[in-house]
């Protein structure tokens, strides 16, 4: 490692290329949304990334007992904070004030069975006026939100302060021959998979909102509630919540009337 | 991560243009030139008209670069050959389109749609787009842009205060990491992170976006918006990982932002469907 300013975690292939981006900004925002974050009083300084390829499918089940599987969950959490983490490092390389448009992505390779990429992409922004938009942790916010939004939160008084979720890998119990033979031509409700289905969803959340919480914001917008199997079969399920954490400045609404508009595209 | 509602240009004078022309009954002020063929849409043209600038002629810059054999062996670190030749096959078609376009007369590309293939012996590029220039006949640039950019997007950078400038491009092509049996064999019953493979991704990405980086900054550019990245495995040669990223270098035109206020519309279509009952239907 050559460069003692980078932080130890991020990869050494990173520092060479941020170090250039002191010239040119990089960024995958769209046009429309370049431009809306430079009227939102913002300048993309990056694009920047995080990744973090990770071993996870460990752990024995029960085949009949509703549970949350907390190794697996642990190991969901860690590989996202751990691509976060260095996304939030590159960003922070850059002295930037924030991360808009994060991308938080899942992705399987031919070469490992079980090995996933956990990988973050987002564009780094940092404000013309100088004024420091960071945290209440003194760290550059992240938001999963786009230009558009990002540029509509600002005009209602609020500020994103951090890309929050909560995970939670579940193991939903089989049926017994019983219990599956007693509703067999019936319509009635399956209160186990209710149950759990639930469960996993609470726990997710609670989670989620936690994590804002530790924030300090006054809510979360654009919360998307993901269930995916992965590579773990039918009745194991990851319910994950994210979304964008904003607080309020106290600042007045500036967001203009809206005019309905019927456009003639289809 | 483009918006898909086009209703909501925000340019006020953008509107006022739109409307003057269309007082005007649309006639256009352009030198007698004879018909003009692009991909364009109705309302790309309009919009680029609105901008005073016209499509000229559909171009299209091909190249193709051959890739030795057997370098696809399952080696270590970058496979040097295959990115040389990405950015060969790309670097040519770019200029095989700027070649056409200047044969037009166009001062720039845009609407630029690149199909990059990659096989076991070859990297073909191909690259579409509408040569366009500024209605009255100014002279043409020595060396005419070339942006992945709809007309839409060209003439929203435009009356914000930049120009394009050209295609930034960069690929890399790593082989993954082998491991060790002891150490696979250990890594399978543990939930941990593969910190190899991870700085194998990291070295792809790196230098595919520095590569990226440094045409942009060759071409005089001052940032790259739209960066679109592609990644993952090769079908062919599954142990070698590929990231490719391009994207539009822009240049602040020294032109006052002209995009004036944004006003907030709502799109009073496609209503939403609140509750699907097919769901219930069995699909």
């Amino acid at each position: 490692m050559s460069d003692p300013n980078l932080p130890v975690d991020l990869p050494r292939d990173a520092g060479k290329r941020l170090a250039e981006l002191k010239k040119l900004f990089t960024s995958d925002l769209s046009v429309n949304e370049f431009l809306l974050v430079k009227q939102a009083g913002f300048h993309p300084l990056g694009l920047v990334m995080g990744s973090s390829i990770y071993h996870t499918g460990i752990q024995t089940r029960k085949w009949s007992k509703s549970q949350e599987l907390t190794k697996l969950t642990e190991a969901m959490y860690n590989a996202r904070e751990l691509a976060m983490t260095r996304m939030e490092e590159e960003a922070e390389q850059l002295d930037a004030d924030g991360i808009v448009g994060v991308r938080l992505d899942v992705n399987y390779y031919e070469w490992g069975s079980d090995a996933a990429e956990f990988i973050a992409v987002g564009t780094a922004v940092k404000a013309e006026s100088g004024v420091s938009h960071r945290n209440k942790l003194g760290k550059p916010f992240t938001s999963d939100l786009s230009g558009q939004d990002f540029w509509t939160l600002m005009q209602t008084g609020h500020v994103p302060q951090g890309l929050v979720m909560g995970t939670c890998v579940y193991h939903i119990a089989h049926r017994g021959l019983g219990q599956t033979l007693g509703s067999v031509g019936q319509n009635v409700e399956l209160p186990n998979f209710t149950q759990a289905l639930y469960e996993a969803r609470e726990l997710a959340m609670t989670r989620m909102q936690e994590e804002a919480e530790r924030l300090g914001a006054t809510g979360i917008v654009g919360v998307r509630l993901e269930e995916k199997s992965h590579q773990w079969g039918s009745h194991t399920i990851e319910f994950l919540s994210i979304g964008t954490a904003v607080g309020d400045t106290g600042a007045s609404l500036t967001l203009p009337q809206p005019t309905a508009v019927i456009s003639l595209d289809n | 991560m483009t918006s898909g509602n086009d209703g909501d240009t925000p340019a006020g004078n953008l509107r006022d243009t739109l409307l003057s022309l269309a007082a005007k009954g649309y006639a256009p002020s352009m030198p007698a030139r004879k018909g003009s063929t692009s991909d364009l849409s109705i309302d790309e043209a309009l919009v680029l008209h609105s901008v005073g600038w016209e499509p000229v002629e559909l171009v299209c810059g091909a190249a193709a670069f051959s890739i030795p054999a057997g370098i696809w062996t399952w080696n270590q670190g970058e496979v040097v050959a295959a990115s040389a030749a990405y950015a060969g096959a790309m670097g040519r078609a770019a200029s095989a389109l700027q070649a056409e376009c200047r044969a037009v007369g166009g001062h720039g590309v845009v609407g630029v749609r690149v199909d990059v293939a990659v096989e076991r012996h070859l990297v073909n590029a191909v690259m579409v787009g509408s040569a366009v220039a500024p209605s009255g006949g100014a002279r043409p640039p020595a060396l005419p842009f070339v942006s992945d950019l709809s007309g839409r997007d060209f003439a929203l950078l435009r009356l914000g205060g930049w120009d394009p400038v050209g295609l930034a491009f960069g690929a890399s092509f790593v082989n993954a990491p082998r491991r060790s049996a002891a150490v696979a064999i250990r890594q399978s019953s543990q939930n941990v992170e593969l910190t190899n493979y991870t700085e194998a991704l990291y070295a792809a990405r790196e230098s595919a976006m520095e590569r990226m980086q440094s045409v942009a900054g060759q071409l005089g550019g001052q940032g790259v918006v739209g960066v679109r990245v592609s990644e993952g495995p090769l079908p062919f040669a599954r142990h070698v990982l590929r990231f490719a990223a391009w994207g539009t270098v822009v240049k602040a035109s020294g032109r006052p932002d002209q995009l004036g206020p944004v006003s907030v519309v709502v799109p009073l279509d496609d209503a939403k469907l609140a509750f699907d009952a097919a769901s219930l239907r069995g699909r």
